[in-house]
């Protein structure tokens, strides 16, 4: 089984450094090819991990080398392979394989092929290195490197000032929230004297509550970076700047669940302290609405998306906090199949549009992209969660263990929510693919994507279809390792009361969002409508005015204060007092040279000038030290 | 009435300072050397008396040395002087000021 | 002829430069070449030769040359000296051999080979006395390029240079003859061999006396705020190659200094002055980090964000335990690397462009994308990212001084957002956007000498962030042999229990297992 492990995690790696070498070349066809089929043999070898674990045949471990030693630290470059880190294999490998075949076909245009495949596959082994590490440093080296793939692939076409912007950002914000699991990481060496996975939970119970609190506060600050849990949010829709197969893999699927993988792999810590967990529930609970309240207005294709995934990730935080790791992990799964095929039907909308992303400048596209209306559509009734599809078994249970725990405030924000995202949804597919055909207007020939890039995104198609109905079996392995807790509503009358009360509750916010945006009235709008000069309108479609905030009350005065520190500290106080004693020893010597006047009989005169006063000094001295028994008697009788 | 040390010392002492007042006001460079000659002879007087006056004979020795290198010195300086006079035409004091600072 | 290895190592380039004068102009450059390969190699065998499992002094050499005062010619290298000689080796190979087309380039070589022997000396000294000659020495040649061979405010900053760093020499020699006075009254023997000095435990008053004079010294050297002015004004007239060996090693005698004289010598004062150091050492992160993104020119960034890391480095020195120190000391040798590189980086655009203005550039990386790539490789070891050289160091340094401090630690690791703050903003403003200024449309890509010196030092990052043991563990042997005798030494309690005892936690361990 080895084999198999080191396959999965070192094939990205092969890819990435094949496609590496060709990144100064024009196109070449066969990068991307090699690419792809690298990355299908770690989904290959993942598929057999999960075969292996699933008949019960064992956590697979191993330890390649040692990566630190000194003092009392040890840590090694460990991978394990056990019923957690499986299930985000094979998310991380399916979803990437879909991607990188698509991406085939989505970057075929495009002068930087080579290098797309390059960072993409070291995106993915970073994301593999995440998930299989075995101890928290192994997993930093995950963490850190997906936050610089997300920057070199956000800022891919670095031409544009808003990418390199916006991966910057993502950046900057992702390393704020570093620095607090780094922290994290520190105090759990501290107290239990390893980063081993293992041997920190185990000592953990032992330790007082307060550090663990701590500990706990400051990996789930790492978390929130990553995963852009408010206020640490904004990078993710402005990382929508990559190229879509990017947002598809990494802020849709994998890298911004990875703080819902840190959270449910540290389930043992965060079971010590269901205060903070109640905490994570309640963010996630807030996250969820507000995010979902920004996509309702938003007129660009991918934050719409963006704002779902956020939102998403929000129900996930919920599950995790309230105790219920397994149901997190779940929706994890199946909303990175509905959300990345979301993503990538978005991503042919966009060639077909010449890269418009305004949904309102789209309209009846259904005629000219079957395919993808029927991936997308399908993608968002399983996001709504419709029975029968994905988004009904994970998401709904959501609902359940906030109802089954008691905490009925997030249970009705996550209700109201889920209407909301039904309707956003329906509200971005009723636009793009229904009602007149608008991008007429601009003169653009939508046009179907290559078929190869349909038939790989499939598998995504039927995942999101029937990931629903691998709900036992995946309950059973992963429980092995996460408490098993089933949430079951006791009273069967509550549980189909709510049960179909929610699903028609989604129902009629998606019927409510085709007949607003599905007819033919529709027009682009031009910012004079009533809705739009409404307060709540601006201020959701400003996105709370957090993004203005930032760059005004930390951005700017950050600029301008270290222009200061420059200007004003480093040279007018700091240099200019170290010139200022330069300046005082050399100006002493500006004005007495005078007395060099080269005159001999000058010079003689100052001679014995000196010599005297050196004479006196000693006298004075010698004679001081000879009554100094006298002169203490007088200075005492002084009174000094 | 005996003449002793104290009497040397002050010949010495008085000496000293008409050599000091010498070497301070002259602008002579040959009267500069004659006051420096003062100057040194002063120091002898006073190293040979002291030694006199001890019974070690190190004082006096050490007036030989000064005279030995006095005369050194004057064979140097006026060597100087005369190269000095045949370039410049006088031996001058306020003329010599090239070390300027 | 190897029990001399270390004085070969220092008299072989300065010999070879004395002979380097009579070499003809056109032959010079691969003169250079050799003798550098040959010190080069001479080092790596020094490095094969060393003994990683010893934590004590290897190579030891004693010549007497003042024995009435206890001078003596004592030369020695351990796990901390070791892999800084051999750095120190590599930058003059890679610099010498990738000298780009500079005027004089004769009297260059010679003063890189003269300050080649300088830096060997300073890091193989174990006599305190020798340890200064070389430690003042060293400022001639720097002084000398660039002096010689700087930009248009090159006297001022020589001059600023030489006697900034010169007064800071003068304290600490001060504090070293105090020392030696000390030592002689406790035992009655001159000596300035500094592992006789290990063994003296010196009352608490006297101590924090000698620490201060001796940490002026260094401070200057490091150059830890506020005493850092004279370093921008260095990097920013200096030529390439006198900012490469600035950065990579000339910074680094003044942490090394801290690590050999401060820390063991004076045990109890580290204690008591940890706290302000950390406090100074975080003022380095932060504000010199922000100053950094205040610059306009590309070359003061890399400056500024140099003295940005000496902070933690300062600040690993100071965490008084393994993990701290070991970490401290990688970071030197990672932050030379990394310094190192980037200098040479900007040297690059420099050579092609003469200005460092990063106004002036914009969208390089679609004229010169091997040059954007190598860069980059280096900006993110910069900015401390798993896997490269600078991110053990980094996380070693802060995971000890968590020990000591943990708010300053706080303080301390917003070091990594600042970092990545004014590096990501330089290398935007550089290298992404649309190339708009008409001079950086036709820029030639990295040629072969550029890539001579910038490959092996990549192949360095990244393969020390992988796999740092090789040099971990020599350095771990001989940081826990200091620890120790600190602890040891050490007379306060809090001393005490700020320096964690070795021997009796291992003991207690094994007694617990």
């Amino acid at each position: 089984m080895e084999l198999y492990l080191y396959i999965a995690l070192f094939a990205p790696l092969v890819s990435s450094l094949f496609s590496a070498l060709f990144t100064a070349t024009p196109k070449k066809m066969f990068t991307g090819v090699v690419a792809s089929g690298l990355i299908i043999s770690a989904l290959v070898s993942s598929i057999v991990l999960l075969v292996h674990i699933l008949n019960g045949g064992g956590v697979v471990h191993v330890e390649l080398m040692t990566w630190m030693e000194t003092g009392d630290l040890y840590i090694p470059f460990g991978f394990v392979v056990d019923e957690v880190s499986v299930t985000m294999m094979m998310v991380v490998t399916l979803v990437s394989s879909v991607v990188h075949v698509y991406s085939v076909g989505y970057m075929d245009h495009d002068k930087g092929f080579n290098r797309f495949f390059s960072y993409l596959s070291a995106f993915v082994f970073s994301m593999m290195v995440l998930v299989m590490s075995d101890n928290f440093a192994g997993l930093f080296i995950g963490w850190e490197g997906v936050g610089l793939c997300s920057w070199l692939l956000i800022g891919f076409w670095y031409h544009k000032e808003s990418a390199t912007w916006a991966a910057n950002e993502a950046f900057i914000m992702n390393r704020i929230a570093d620095l607090g699991m780094l922290i994290g990481l520190f105090l759990i060496y501290w107290h239990t004297g390893t980063l081993q996975y293992t041997e920190a939970f185990a000592a953990m119970p032992s330790l007082n509550t307060e550090i663990v609190t701590w500990i706990g506060i400051f990996l789930f600050i790492g978390a929130m970076g990553k995963s852009a849990q408010f206020p640490l949010h904004t990078w993710l829709a402005d990382a929508m700047e990559g190229p879509t197969p990017v947002s598809a893999l990494i802020h849709a699927a994998t890298m911004v669940t990875a703080g819902v993988y840190l959270v449910v792999r540290s389930s043992p810590l965060f079971d010590l302290i269901p205060h903070v967990g109640l905490f994570i529930a309640s963010l996630g609970a807030f996250v969820a609405l507000f995010a979902a309240s920004m996509a309702l207005v938003n007129r660009d294709m991918k934050r719409i998306i963006a704002y779902s995934t956020l939102s998403q990730l929000g129900y996930m935080f919920v599950a995790a906090g309230l105790g219920a790791y397994w149901v997190a992990l779940f929706h994890l799964m199946a909303h990175a199949f509905f959300k990345a095929l979301l993503f990538l039907g978005a991503g042919n909308v966009m060639h077909a549009m010449h890269d418009e992303l305004d949904p309102f400048k789209m309209g009846g596209l259904k005629k000219p992209m079957k395919w993808t209306f029927i991936m997308m559509t399908l993608a968002s009734v399983a996001l709504a969660g419709i029975y029968p599809f994905a988004g009904f078994f994970s998401k709904d249970l959501i609902l359940e263990v906030a109802f089954v725990e008691h905490h009925f405030i997030l249970y009705t924000v996550l209700l109201f929510t889920a209407g909301l995202t039904a309707f956003y949804s329906f509200r971005l597919v009723a636009l793009i693919f229904h009602g007149e055909e608008r991008y007429k207007l601009f003169g653009v020939h939508p046009h179907e994507a290559y078929k190869f890039m349909l038939i790989g995104m499939s598998p995504l198609l039927l995942l999101a279809i029937i990931a629903g109905s691998f709900k036992m079996t995946y309950f059973e392995m992963v429980t092995a390792l996460l408490p098993a807790t089933e949430y079951h509503i006791h009273s069967h009358l509550t549980f189909w009361i709510m049960t179909i009360g929610t699903q028609l509750f989604v129902g009629l916010s998606i019927l409510y969002a085709y007949k607003k945006y599905a007819n033919s009235s529709i027009t682009v709008p031009n910012g004079t409508s009533k809705m739009e000069n409404s307060f709540v309108y601006k201020m959701l479609f400003n996105q709370y005015y957090i993004p203005y905030l930032y760059q005004e009350y930390f951005v700017k005065p950050y600029r301008e204060l270290s222009t200061v520190f420059w200007e004003q500290v480093d040279m007018k106080i700091v240099d200019a007092s170290v010139d200022g004693i330069a300046g005082i020893v050399y100006g002493t010597g500006e004005k007495t040279r005078a007395m060099q006047s080269g005159n001999l009989s000058t010079m003689l005169k100052w001679m014995v000038a000196g010599t005297v006063g050196l004479l006196s000094l000693a006298v004075v001295f010698g004679l001081a030290a000879r009554y100094s028994g006298e002169i203490k008697t007088i200075l005492s009788g002084l009174g000094v | 009435m005996e003449i002793g040390l104290n009497h040397y010392l002050a010949l010495s002492a008085i000496l000293f300072s008409i050599g000091l007042v010498g070497v301070m006001r002259r602008k002579n460079l040959l009267l500069l050397f004659l006051a420096t000659e003062i100057l040194l002879n002063s120091v002898n007087i006073a190293f040979a008396a002291i030694s006199h006056y001890y019974g070690d004979l190190t004082g006096q020795m050490f007036a030989f040395f000064v005279i030995a290198i006095a005369a050194s010195e004057v064979a140097v300086g006026l060597g100087l002087l005369i190269v000095w006079h045949k370039r410049h035409g006088n031996i001058d004091l306020d003329t010599m000021s090239t070390m300027r600072g | 002829m190897l029990d001399n290895i270390l004085s070969i190592l220092i008299f072989f380039p300065a010999l070879a430069a004395v002979l380097g004068f009579a070499i003809q102009r056109d032959s010079i450059r691969s003169y250079g070449v050799a003798v550098a390969t040959i010190e080069f190699a001479l080092s790596l065998l020094l490095w094969f030769m060393f003994d990683a499992n010893a934590s004590g002094m290897q190579f030891m050499e004693t010549l007497p040359l003042v024995p009435v005062f206890g001078i003596n010619y004592i030369l020695g290298v351990d796990g901390i000296s070791v892999f800084i000689i051999i750095l120190s080796t590599f930058f003059t190979l890679i610099g010498i051999a990738s000298l780009g087309e500079i005027k004089k380039v004769k009297y260059m070589i010679i003063t890189l080979l003269f300050l080649q022997m300088t830096m060997t000396g300073v890091f193989a000294a174990l006599d305190a006395i020798v340890f200064y000659v070389f430690w003042e020495l060293s400022l001639v040649p720097m002084l000398y390029i660039i002096g010689a061979w700087g930009g248009p405010l090159r006297i001022y900053a020589s001059i600023k240079f030489f006697l900034y760093t010169f007064t800071g020499s003068l304290v600490m020699l001060v504090g070293m003859l105090f020392m030696a006075y000390f030592y002689y009254q406790a035992s009655g023997i001159w000596t300035f061999a500094i592992l006789d000095w290990y063994r003296l435990v010196l009352p608490e008053n006297l101590q924090l006396w000698l620490f201060a004079a001796f940490f002026v010294g260094f401070a200057i050297k490091v150059p830890m705020f506020p005493f850092h002015t004279w370093l921008p004004y260095a990097h920013g007239q200096a030529p390439t190659i006198g900012s490469v060996m600035l950065a990579a090693i000339l910074l680094k005698m003044g942490t090394y200094a801290f690590v050999r004289f401060s820390l063991p010598l004076f045990p109890d004062a580290s204690v008591f002055y940890m706290m302000p150091i950390a406090v100074l050492a975080i003022i380095m992160i932060i504000y010199t980090g922000m100053v950094a993104y205040a610059q306009k020119d590309i070359k003061q960034v890399v400056a500024y964000s140099s003295v940005s890391h000496m902070g933690v480095i300062i600040l690993g020195t100071f965490a008084l335990n393994v993990e701290g120190i070991s970490g401290s000391i990688f970071l030197m040798l990672g932050h030379g690397v990394v310094a190192g590189a980037l200098f040479f980086l900007v040297g690059v655009i420099y050579d092609r462009r003469h200005t460092k203005m990063m106004s002036e550039f914009g969208g390089l990386a679609t004229v010169m994308p091997r040059y954007a790539t190598v860069f980059g490789i280096m900006m993110m070891a910069s900015v401390g990212l798993p896997l490269t050289i600078n991110f053990v160091g980094e996380f070693l340094s802060f995971l000890g001084f968590y020990k000591q401090s943990h708010i300053l630690t706080l303080l301390a690791g917003t070091g990594i957002i600042v970092g990545a703050i004014y590096m990501l903003a330089a290398y935007k403003k550089a290298f992404f956007g649309e190339v708009t200024n008409e001079a950086n449309k036709n820029l030639p890509d990295l040629n072969k000498k550029e890539l001579f010196a910038l490959i092996p030092l990549v192949i360095i990052s990244i393969w020390l962030g992988v796999y740092p043991k090789p040099v971990l563990e020599p350095i771990n042997n001989s940081v826990e042999a200091i620890v120790q005798l600190m602890h040891d030494k050490a007379i306060t309690p809090e001393a005490k229990s700020r320096i964690p005892n070795l021997i009796n936690d291992k003991n207690s361990q094994e007694g617990a297992h």
